[in-house]
């Protein structure tokens, strides 16, 4: 029979091999858990989602910056007048702009073939975060053919994905729901795709000296378009707006009384 | 010890969906049910705290706890009985009103936070024992 001394020590010894067990299952645990978040989250930071400007090279040339810079455009492109505008995703007046005042446009000039619209992303990067991604985003949508319903569901539901850290499955949820491939549109937005013409648009912005979104300008094919003010309004863009139309129809009066006379002094 | 190791699995599986929502990994793996659609309701914060910062913290204070349950002196510790069956309760309260969330709300089920709530059921019924010890002490 063991004496009371060697029980203590038998015990002894088992607790102290259970617990050498129980560290081991705790440590293989532990580097297992470390080694599959931690590769998840460095192969995000690898290859995953352009969020902030790339570095391009040659835009300092101002023809180099124009091809780069790409709008999309809504409306006849035979459209005698076009309004621009340069927005961020994440800017409430752009919201505005977008929901309130461009159906009234698109309804006045746009559907009349009057006028054309384009729109630059202009995000404005050092106060809003999600503003690039976002407007990578809304390119993935062109992608599909689907950019203006994208772009208003951008600003429909701003309160919504503005408040996350990662709003990339918003943006796939919206895309979804807009009828898109969701896996060929999360491919898209977790790349770097799109990043280099939403920076040639920045840059483009930058270069004409803006500092506020939207930035709206309306103009004719040639010369430079005229910026509209701080007045957002449909009274205020419908007035500059039919400035520039009457101005391209007196030109054009002109350019017809030019020829009528030019073939009668030949 | 088997707290111990349940409550490092789920802290694990919490800092995932942490990282997830602070945007340091892309989509969720989820080979089973619509975890975006989960992660993107507004359920999935408490305020500006995401809810799987909430897991984070209570997996690491039951993990502190077991492994502390464990060393000599604090076998017989009334404090860590407490602790362990007051934390072992509240996460169990906690995953059952996220999983009702789940299933009677969003309609929607993310894997990880099902598994997450299996642990803290196993991690629950583990702990009872606790109100032996104290009764006992």
């Amino acid at each position: 029979m063991a004496s009371r001394g060697e029980r203590r020590r038998k015990s002894r010894d088992s607790n102290g091999s259970d617990m050498t067990r129980f560290y081991w299952v705790l440590g293989i645990v532990a580097v297992l858990g470390l080694g599959l978040v931690g590769y998840q989250v460095a192969a995000h930071r690898a290859g995953g989602a352009a969020t902030q400007p790339v570095d391009l090279k040659g835009l300092d040339d101002p023809a180099a910056l124009m091809r780069a810079a790409q709008g999309i455009t809504k409306g006849s492109p035979d459209a005698p007048v076009t309004i621009i505008e340069f927005g961020d995703y994440e800017c409430p007046a752009c919201g505005e702009f977008t929901l309130q005042i461009q159906p009234q446009v698109e309804k006045a000039y746009v559907a009349t073939g009057r006028a054309k619209l384009v729109f630059y992303d202009y995000p404005l990067v050092s106060i809003h975060a999600g503003s690039f991604i976002a407007a990578r985003a809304a390119r993935c949508a062109n992608d599909q053919d689907r950019f203006w319903q994208f772009h208003s569901e951008l600003y429909r539901k701003q309160n919504d994905w503005v408040a996350k850290a990662n709003p990339i499955s918003a943006f796939v949820g919206y895309a979804k729901s807009l009828g898109m491939d969701g896996g060929a549109f999360q491919h898209c937005l977790e790349s770097d795709r799109h990043a280099d013409v939403v920076t040639a648009d920045m840059r483009l912005a930058q270069q004409l000296g803006l500092n506020s979104t939207p930035t709206i300008m309306v103009g004719l094919a040639k010369g430079m378009p005229r910026r509209l003010g701080e007045d957002f309004s449909f009274k205020a863009v419908k007035a500059l707006v039919d400035q520039v139309l009457a101005e391209a129809d007196s030109a054009k009066a002109n350019g017809a009384k030019a020829d009528t006379a030019a073939a009668g002094g030949r | 010890m088997a707290i111990a190791v349940m409550a490092l699995v789920g802290l694990f599986i919490a800092f995932y969906l942490l990282a997830h929502a602070l945007g340091w990994t892309g989509s969720l793996l989820c080979g089973l049910g619509d975890c975006e659609r989960v992660q993107q309701s507004r359920y999935s914060s408490i305020g500006p705290v995401p809810v799987a910062a909430v897991g984070v913290a209570g997996y690491a204070v039951m993990l502190v706890t077991s492994v502390l349950g464990i060393q000599p002196g604090y076998r017989e510790s009334r404090a860590v009985s407490w602790l362990l069956l007051i934390g072992g309760t509240v996460g169990f309260g906690f995953s059952l009103y996220l999983t009702y969330l789940e299933g009677a709300v969003i309609h929607a089920w993310c894997q990880w936070c099902v598994a997450s709530a299996v642990l803290m059921t196993l991690i629950f019924l583990t702990s009872l024992p606790e109100t032996r010890r104290l009764r006992r002490a």
